[in-house]
């Protein structure tokens, strides 16, 4: 197809005018190293708007709501919520660091397999954790309560803390308009429900790549100016040569789906992460979906994924595709922190090893043999990505008392 | 290969393969759209032509979709659906199910992952006869 011909379809976006005069212009002189096609003007715009337009999560019912957020964000911060009473939810995700820990693997009373994500744009997301074994964000807030090695406290723990604890006991019953019964799974999912509403207040602010992406929208040059020449040609080979954006899709940088990326998955000798595979079996054996009795939603609005998840061989060492913004702030990378910085990263794609890659016969990444420059022009977009200026940090609650 | 740059499920179609039954042009012509619809796609094989649209329309990366169905030929016993991007080499994440009414039916549960070609794969059996209808597009 040529950029004429699909210019000519886009046309709302341009008068007739502006591509005679571009066609000229092109004519006329050797083409500028910074001129972008239609088809990469239309492939960048749809890495917008941002923010995307949301809703809250039918499947909890408290979404959304100002007393159950506030109620997560006691929650978030209390390491009561462990069995040792040593390790909160920020003991991993540190507000100041991203929502992540900086260490490869995360250490809660044991090192876990996987690094922590930060926890930006979480609300956008169709599945949960690297394996996506969880199909909503109040069933992934769960993990951690059940697991011994992050915090472990468990239904009967966490139950027994809120009742008898005044100031979570009153928390509860602001967020759900009801004391705390006798069902302690119930509770113990109330918890997540309330740490998903504080969760899903985290959506990254404006980046300098969104400025040049809405100048673009409005035809405005001197808009598009302000965006360093490094990152447009970076920017080119993450949608261009890179084939970065079939993975890495949307305003979000995400498909929300898995992939092989080529990262080792050894947890350690004769032991393997089996990603995706993994994480489609541990979801089919979960009370705890959207299929199950703690969905909030009678219609089942949002459970077309969890009902149609097909178990595929392939999916075997796949990983939830990671959104980039802010993705400068949140190193170690991939799903057990192998890699320590962005340029780590992209070295990693540019010297991929296609011959393990390609075993499933699938066929996306190529070995890209980047020059040095390119390698750093990528980097540059990649931080790009990063909200300016950043969002003020969620700290912990001061005591306030809960009538 | 037909390639549409349309975003909506304007789509080619080829056929691969059909047997026991001779070619049967008039059946395909004569194949009208479904009273209560607007818009849709019609695909005419040598055994079968098919009616079908997706909802909600267009297809959008990464987003479910349904597709409604209606096939003009000798009785149909089943219906399949998949999806497949052939420069890729894979096929969807999801597992679609086909509710078959008569020629009639829905296909519930797809989702197609990423951006570029598309084929929608619908493989329809009746008594004598089998045949694969591939309707393709490029999703952006
Ligand atoms: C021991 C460290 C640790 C603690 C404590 C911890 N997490 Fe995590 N968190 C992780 C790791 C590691 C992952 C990745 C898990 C995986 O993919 O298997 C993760 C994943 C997540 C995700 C999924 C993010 C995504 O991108 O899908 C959410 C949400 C989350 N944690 C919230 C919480 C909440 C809420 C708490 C407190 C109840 C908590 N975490 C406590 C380490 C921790
Ligand atoms: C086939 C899909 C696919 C393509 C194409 C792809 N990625 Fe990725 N990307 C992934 C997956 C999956 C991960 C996580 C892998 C893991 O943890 O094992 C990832 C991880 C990353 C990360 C680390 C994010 C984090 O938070 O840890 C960055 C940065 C990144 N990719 C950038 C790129 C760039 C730049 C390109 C193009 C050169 C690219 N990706 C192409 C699927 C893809």
């Amino acid at each position: 197809m040529t950029p004429w011909h699909s210019r000519a379809s886009a046309a709302a976006r341009l008068s007739a005018l502006s591509v005679v005069l571009w066609l000229l212009s092109g004519l006329a002189m050797p083409a500028p190293a910074l001129q972008l096609t239609a088809e990469e003007e239309r492939r960048i715009l749809r890495h917008g708007p941002w923010p995307p337009a949301s809703r809250p999560d039918p499947s909890n019912r408290v979404s959304g709501t100002p007393a159950a957020i506030a109620f997560g964000r006691t929650l978030f911060f209390d390491p009561r919520l462990s069995v040792s009473g040593t390790i909160s939810c920020a003991t991993c995700h540190q507000p100041d660091r991203a929502w992540a820990d900086g260490r490869t693997r995360s250490r809660g009373h044991r090192t876990v397999e996987r690094n922590a994500p930060s926890l930006f744009n979480l609300r956008f997301n169709r599945w949960f954790g690297w394996d996506g074994a969880h199909d909503t964000l109040w069933a992934q807030n769960l993990r951690p309560l059940l697991d011994w090695r992050e915090m472990g406290i468990g239904p009967a723990g966490a139950a027994r803390l809120v009742r008898s604890d005044r100031q979570l006991s009153c928390g509860y019953r602001r967020a759900f308009g009801a004391a705390p019964g006798e069902d302690d799974d119930l509770i113990l999912v109330d918890l997540a429900k309330a740490l998903a509403a504080l969760l899903e207040t985290l959506v990254t602010g404006r980046t300098p790549f969104d400025d040049f992406r809405d100048a673009l929208a409005r035809n405005d040059a001197a808009g598009q100016a302000r965006y360093p020449a490094a990152a447009v040609r970076g920017l080119r080979l993450f949608i261009g040569r890179g084939n970065c954006a079939v993975c890495h899709f949307g305003p979000a940088f995400t498909n929300g789906e898995f992939a092989d990326a080529g990262v080792p998955h050894f947890i350690e000798a004769g032991r393997v992460d089996p990603g995706r595979h993994g994480g489609i079996r541990r979801l089919r054996s979960s009370p705890y979906t959207l299929l199950g009795r703690f969905n909030d939603d009678p219609q089942r609005s949002t459970a077309a994924g969890t009902r149609h998840v097909r178990l595929r061989e392939s999916a075997f060492g796949e990983f939830r595709v990671p959104g980039l913004r802010n993705v400068a702030l949140t190193a170690p990378y991939m799903h057990a922190g192998s890699l320590r910085t962005l340029a780590d990263v992209v070295h990693h794609y540019s010297t991929i090893d296609e011959e393990r890659l390609h075993a499933g016969g699938e066929r996306i990444l190529r070995r890209l043999d980047l020059s040095e420059r390119e390698r750093s022009d990528l980097v540059s977009f990649l931080e790009t990505l990063t909200e300016q200026p950043r969002r003020p940090v969620v700290r912990k609650p001061a005591h306030v008392q809960c009538r | 290969m037909v390639r549409h740059g349309r975003p909506a499920l304007a789509a080619a179609f080829a056929l691969l393969l059909a047997f026991a039954l001779p070619p049967a042009a008039s059946q395909a012509a004569a194949c009208a759209r479904p009273a209560d619809w607007t818009g849709g796609t019609k695909t005419a094989g040598e055994v079968w032509t098919a009616w079908w649209r997706p909802d909600p329309a267009p297809i959008k990366v990464s987003a479910h979709f349904s597709i409604r169905f209606h096939l003009c030929g000798p009785p149909v016993s089943r219906v399949s659906v998949r999806g497949w991007m052939p420069d890729h080499r894979h096929g969807m994440n999801y597992r679609p199910v086909v509710a078959l009414n008569g020629g009639s039916g829905t296909v519930d549960g797809l989702l197609f992952h990423m951006p570029g070609l598309w084929q929608l794969i619908l493989g329809i059996r009746g008594e004598t006869a089998r045949e694969t209808l591939i309707a393709e597009t490029v999703l952006e």
